[in-house]
């Protein structure tokens, strides 16, 4: 065996703290180690060709580079050794930066480590086994979970680029919360004049399946090759009778109190989404329609002229394949119930931010007027961050877009009724999106009172509801009678994200947003491949933020897609056939789903593309029969015992 | 058509690049730089989890020096651009190197020689750090090929150095070459991706900060080489010969102004402000810092958290910012009003910190805007939609980070991976079209 050894110096990160040179010259003293050598950038273009070179003249084969951790530059060094013609798993990383040179300071006993570390390296890549890379095939279609804009536009990117789409939405139409709102910040361009566009592209592309009123129930498989099993909830209406006329809404005895007003309205049991939402046709909510919860009422039936209830329609399951995975189940608003001293379930004209956008909607249950329960307020005043950078509800983060909606609703209320005097309690404007600063500065030259300073209450007190808040540029705390009062909630994770979490397999971040793989440079990949994440569901962002992820993580998607194959890491479980009791142990344990008893043989089967190399099972197997390739008992004792002996044993 | 051309080899470049190239487009990046990475590879560490940038940033300027899909130009720029989606003819010319790419091993045996060497102030570290006539704008660089600066080379701006060129002498791989020329190399693209970033702020037009006169007043990407253990004072925090012992940071320098007709904000000051007063604190503990500000952004993913952590290490935030930074007698002083307190104060200060906003490149777009893509107010490029950043309005031509705005590195990498995608179903189309 001809073991090469390259001691990185990354600049200074390692050589301030590492002698490199002691490293270096000690590697040679190393059993079958014929060549070592120190550099400034291992990774660096000549870095790599100088290990390219050398594998060739020295007739290397095996390699252990000590530089930084793994996760960087494994990838990169394996393609080296492919390049100089040994097998990419002939390669072992020392860790002597972030495990050794960042968190020592003391350079003898970091280069002592750094040393046992490049001792323990040698020792196990004598035993590494040479693996080959395989290659899946990819189903050149993308499933898409969510069907607001993120969903959507990510959907419209993949059927433009020539793939099939299935798009999911559990609400009965298509649009999310954009489909409420009236005006977007900053341009005060109209939602719908931006939203029916992007939908009737959608509903129209002839390789986007939409799916509403629709669950995601199961998913299998990896990257490239997934199957999905989708339940399609009735709406108990013949869509293609159904001419919207009204007349079942009209009939219907139900009223219970609305969910798309946050329980500002009541609606039937028989609604009719508004029109620019799709598809447009009635929809009977079974859960509290009459037919199904008590006396097999049928007066929608009765009334409608088309004869188009049908409360025979039964649940449908339907198998989707896809090759990729778009996550966009963007968001719900936080209940400010939760915040007892706002009083929001107490007094009647505290409402909500969106509350306020359905109010301010022309379509919306009072066609755009500005009044509750018949009275119109003089005066109006709005919270910033309620939920949200609050650390007793739980949410220290920004909701990135209540600032801007406070400033469009406080705009849209001064121009549509110039007497409403309005105040703005806020923290720190937050005004940072393109156009947002201007935008707001507009705003404030509008008459509107922005006031710096966090509100502790709101009481009633002669029929008004009182603010009590501190002025923090005059240091006092201040009493103010109100009419309205408008809390700008924040966003939160929407139900159900622990269904699609255990699902797809994601994780969440501290924020319960669900989580990208990295934060800085990749924002939209999850940890699992093939599955991505578009929108809100990722964290709190404005339509023209939401819209950019959704692209990306279109093209994400597209990558393997295009490719029309997919890499399998050959790291991954092998069961020892011989020694295998049939005792299934390790299927129980796997979190991915990748072990399957053969019931025949009573042996247990790896799936290589699903498996992900974690350990679990042969860490599991009480008789050794499953192990990880590379690193397998023998592999990891070699560097323990090397790490055992006092300065790396020579 | 399965080619594409993206011009500007920062992050968003980089990223859009990755992206096509891995889906099996052919990409040509032209970056007008000896070197791709842009500004992030100028930061030392990245808010908000203190990610050293050059390692994270390093593999992927090395895959895309690497990748067989990606034909790299630097030191390039567009010089035309006809025709259509689908269907575009670009003329990319090539600056003369001196230093033939084929050859150059980066030894830096040429550096070494240079007569110039250490005598000429690195763009690339703000001017902290010296280079030579010929060199590379940092280790890492991609291309790691050296470059001869026409300007400062004795030999080609005044003919002649010492007996002979000793950077020529000094070079066993006999790369140097006086004799390059500017190139011109004609491609056809599918689709375009636009991703020329940003400029810094030029802190001098807003006087009363004393930039230029003061050795003690820096911009922040100077502190970003500072404290860059790689960079020029080897990360150690040195201003004007000195450890600083007060320290004041200033917000919205040349942002939320109208003073100097920038009426934005630059959405990623606040947070690199918190980044930096954490790095010098962390490095100078003694030192008193403070920042000053008028509204925290802190809006992204783990921001607010990382604001709140800054906080309780003992820098301090006062709410106004400083209006003047004057000298009295030998001492500088800073001058301002605590909004909170509704008092103005005035301190003695050894280092202040301009967080100076992010403006429209001044320089290599009219290219750009001759192909009809529009600016906005801020002089930023737009779209026909504001909810929809990435589009032009002009057919197979998208847009990819600051060049669209401000905006953070990871919202910089999501609109450039959305800009890829649009660019991919143009791609995708003219293909199944048979144009390709
Ligand atoms: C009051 C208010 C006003 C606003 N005004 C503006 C504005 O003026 N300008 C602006 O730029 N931004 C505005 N925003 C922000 C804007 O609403 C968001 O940027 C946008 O809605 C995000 O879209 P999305 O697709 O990520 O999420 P959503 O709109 O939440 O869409 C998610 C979709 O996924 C579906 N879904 C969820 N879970 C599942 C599941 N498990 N299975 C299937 N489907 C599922 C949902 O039903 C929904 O249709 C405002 C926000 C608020 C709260
Ligand atoms: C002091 C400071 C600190 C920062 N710290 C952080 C941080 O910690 N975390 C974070 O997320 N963000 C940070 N940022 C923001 C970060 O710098 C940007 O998000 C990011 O660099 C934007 O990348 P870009 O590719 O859009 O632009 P740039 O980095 O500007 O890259 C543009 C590239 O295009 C090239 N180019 C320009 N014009 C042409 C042309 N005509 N032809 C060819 N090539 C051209 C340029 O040479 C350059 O290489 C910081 C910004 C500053 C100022
Ligand atoms: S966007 Fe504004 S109102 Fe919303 S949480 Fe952030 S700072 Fe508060
Ligand atoms: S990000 Fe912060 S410092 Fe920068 S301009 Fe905006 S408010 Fe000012």
């Amino acid at each position: 065996m001809r073991i090469g050894v390259y001691v990185c110096h990354c600049g200074t990160n390692i050589a301030a703290t590492v002698d490199v040179a002691a490293v270096r010259d000690y590697a040679k003293t190393l059993p079958d180690v014929v060549h070592a050598r120190d550099y400034q950038y291992m990774c660096s273009d000549p870095g790599q060709e100088m290990v390219r070179e050398d594998i060739i003249e020295y007739h290397l084969d095996r390699v252990v580079i000590a530089a930084c951790s793994p996760r960087m530059h494994e990838g990169t060094f394996r393609k080296v050794m492919e390049k100089g013609g040994i097998n990419a798993y002939f390669f072992e990383e020392a860790n002597i930066r972030e495990q050794c040179s960042w968190v020592h300071s003391d350079r003898e006993v970091a280069t002592g480590k750094a040393k046992e570390l490049v001792a323990a390296a040698v020792s196990r890549v004598h035993l590494q086994e040479a693996l080959q890379e395989k290659e899946a095939s990819v189903i050149p279609a993308a499933l898409v979970i969510g069907g607001g804009i993120a969903g959507m536009t990510a959907a419209k990117d993949l059927a433009e680029s020539g793939f099939r789409v299935t798009l999911v939405e559990r609400k009965p139409a298509l649009g999310g919360h954009v489909a409420k709102w009236t005006t977007t910040f900053p341009h005060m361009m109209e939602a719908q004049e931006f939203l029916t566009p992007l939908r009737e592209k959608v509903t129209a592309h002839p390789l986007i399946d939409v799916m509403t009123h629709a669950d995601l129930v199961d998913l299998q498989g990896f990257v490239g090759n997934y199957e999905a099993r989708v339940r399609i909830n009735p709406v108990f209406v013949d869509g293609d009778a159904c001419t919207r006329c009204g007349k079942c809404v009209e009939a219907c005895p139900v009223n219970l109190p609305d969910e798309e007003t946050w329980f500002l309205t009541q609606r039937k049991a028989v609604v009719l989404p508004p029109p620019p939402l799709y598809p447009d046709t009635a929809v009977i909510d079974a859960e509290h329609c009459r037919h199904f919860t008590e006396d097999a009422c049928h007066a929608c039936a009765d009334a409608c002229p088309e004869q188009a209830i049908r409360f025979d329609n039964a649940v449908a399951e339907k198998t989707v394949t896809a090759g990729a995975v778009i996550v966009a189940t963007g968001y719900e608003l936080f209940d400010p119930v939760r915040k007892p001293e706002l009083n929001y379930d107490k007094i009647p004209t505290v409402i909500t931010g969106p509350q306020l956008e359905r109010l301010l909607d022309k379509n919306g249950p009072t066609n755009g007027e500005l009044v509750l329960d018949g009275r119109r307020p003089e005066k109006i005043t709005f919270i910033h961050c309620v939920g949200s950078r609050d650390e007793t509800v739980g949410n220290l983060y920004c909701s990135r877009v209540c600032c801007m909606f406070t400033a469009k609703q406080a705009r849209v209320v001064r121009e549509r009724y110039p007497d409403t005097r309005i105040r703005v309690c806020y923290m720190d404007m937050r005004t940072f999106c393109r156009g947002c600063e201007e935008f707001y500065n507009d705003v404030q030259h509008m008459g509107i009172y922005y006031t710096r300073g966090m509100v502790s209450e709101v009481f009633l007190r002669n029929g008004h509801p009182v603010v009590r808040f501190e002025d923090t540029f005059l240091g006092e705390v201040m009493e103010e009678e109100t009419d309205w009062v408008v809390l700008a909630v924040g966003m939160e994770p929407p139900e159900g994200s622990d269904e699609i979490q255990n699902l797809l397999k994601l994780s969440r971040s501290a924020d319960g947003f669900f989580l990208e793989a990295h934060p800085k440079l990749r924002p939209v990949d999850t940890d699992t491949d093939g599955i991505f994440l578009a929108g809100c569901c990722q964290g709190p962002r404005d339509i023209a933020d939401t819209v950019s992820s959704a692209h990306a993580a279109a093209s994400r998607a597209a990558i393997p897609l295009f490719a029309g194959k997919v890499a399998i890491d050959p790291i991954v479980a092998e069961v020892d056939t011989e020694v295998c009791a049939g005792c299934a142990l390790c299927e129980e344990v796997c979190v991915y789903g990748a072990l399957k008893l053969d019931e025949r043989l009573k042996k247990m089967t790896v799936n290589e593309a699903v498996c992900k190399g974690c350990g679990a099972c042969s860490a599991t197997c009480p008789s050794s029969a499953i192990k990880l390739k590379n690193f397998k008992n023998n592999q990891l004792l070699a560097q323990i015992d090397a790490l055992c002996v006092k300065g790396g044993g020579a | 058509m399965k080619e594409v051309l993206v011009i500007g080899a920062g992050i968003a470049g980089i990223q859009a690049s990755l992206d096509m190239a891995d889906a099996g487009f052919t990409v040509h990046l032209v970056e007008k730089e000896a070197t791709v990475g842009g500004h992030m590879a100028q930061t030392d560490k990245v808010f908000p989890t203190l990610d050293c940038s050059s390692c994270i940033l390093t593999p992927k300027m090395v895959s895309v020096g690497q990748h067989p899909n990606i034909r790299l130009y630097t030191l390039s720029e567009v010089g035309k651009i006809e025709g259509e989606a689908g269907n575009f003819t670009i003329e990319v010319i090539r600056h003369p190197r001196y230093v033939d790419e084929s050859k150059c091993t980066g030894c830096g045996a040429c550096a070494e020689a240079c007569v110039m060497k250490g005598r000429i102030k690195n763009a690339f570290d703000m001017g902290i750090g010296k280079r030579g006539a010929v060199y590379i704008p940092f280790p890492q660089a991609v291309p790691l090929k050296y470059t001869i600066d026409p300007e400062t080379c004795l030999t080609l701006s005044r003919g002649k150095c010492k007996k002979g060129p000793p950077c020529k002498l000094a070079c066993a791989a006999e790369a140097i070459n006086f004799e390059d020329t500017e190139k011109t190399v004609t491609l056809r693209v599918g689709a375009i991706v636009i991703a020329t970033g940003y400029d810094p702020f030029d802190p001098k037009l807003k006087p009363e900060y004393g930039y230029g006169k003061y050795p003690e007043v820096l911009t922040a990407l100077e502190v970003e080489r500072l404290c860059s253990a790689s960079g020029p004072t080897l990360g150690e925090i040195i201003v004007n010969g000195k450890k600083p012992t007060k320290v004041f940071f200033i917000h919205c320098v040349g942002s939320r102004d109208h003073t100097v007709d920038n009426l934005y904000c630059s959405r990623v000051c606040c947070m690199f402000t918190a980044k930096q007063a954490h790095l010098v604190k962390d490095k100078v503990p003694d030192a008193k810092v403070t920042v000053t500000y008028i509204d925290i952004r802190a809006f992204g993913k783990g921001y607010e958290e990382f604001y709140n952590r800054v906080q309780s290490e003992g820098i301090i935030y006062r709410r106004g910012v400083i209006s003047e930074v004057f000298k009295k007698g030998d001492k500088l002083f800073v001058r301002g009003e605590d909004t909170l307190l509704g008092e103005t104060y005035e301190e003695v200060a050894d280092m202040v910190v301009l967080a100076a906003g992010l403006v429209q490149r001044k320089e290599g777009l009219e290219i750009i805007r001759k192909l009809g893509v529009q600016t906005g107010e801020d002089r930023f490029f737009t779209g026909p939609s504001p909810l929809d950043p990435v589009e032009t309005g002009l057919p197979g031509i998208f847009l990819a980070g600051c060049c669209v705005g401000p905006k953070d590195i990871p919202d910089t990498v999501v609109q450039a991976s959305g800009a890829a995608s649009r660019a991919m179903s143009v791609l995708a189309a003219a293909t199944s079209g048979g144009n390709g």
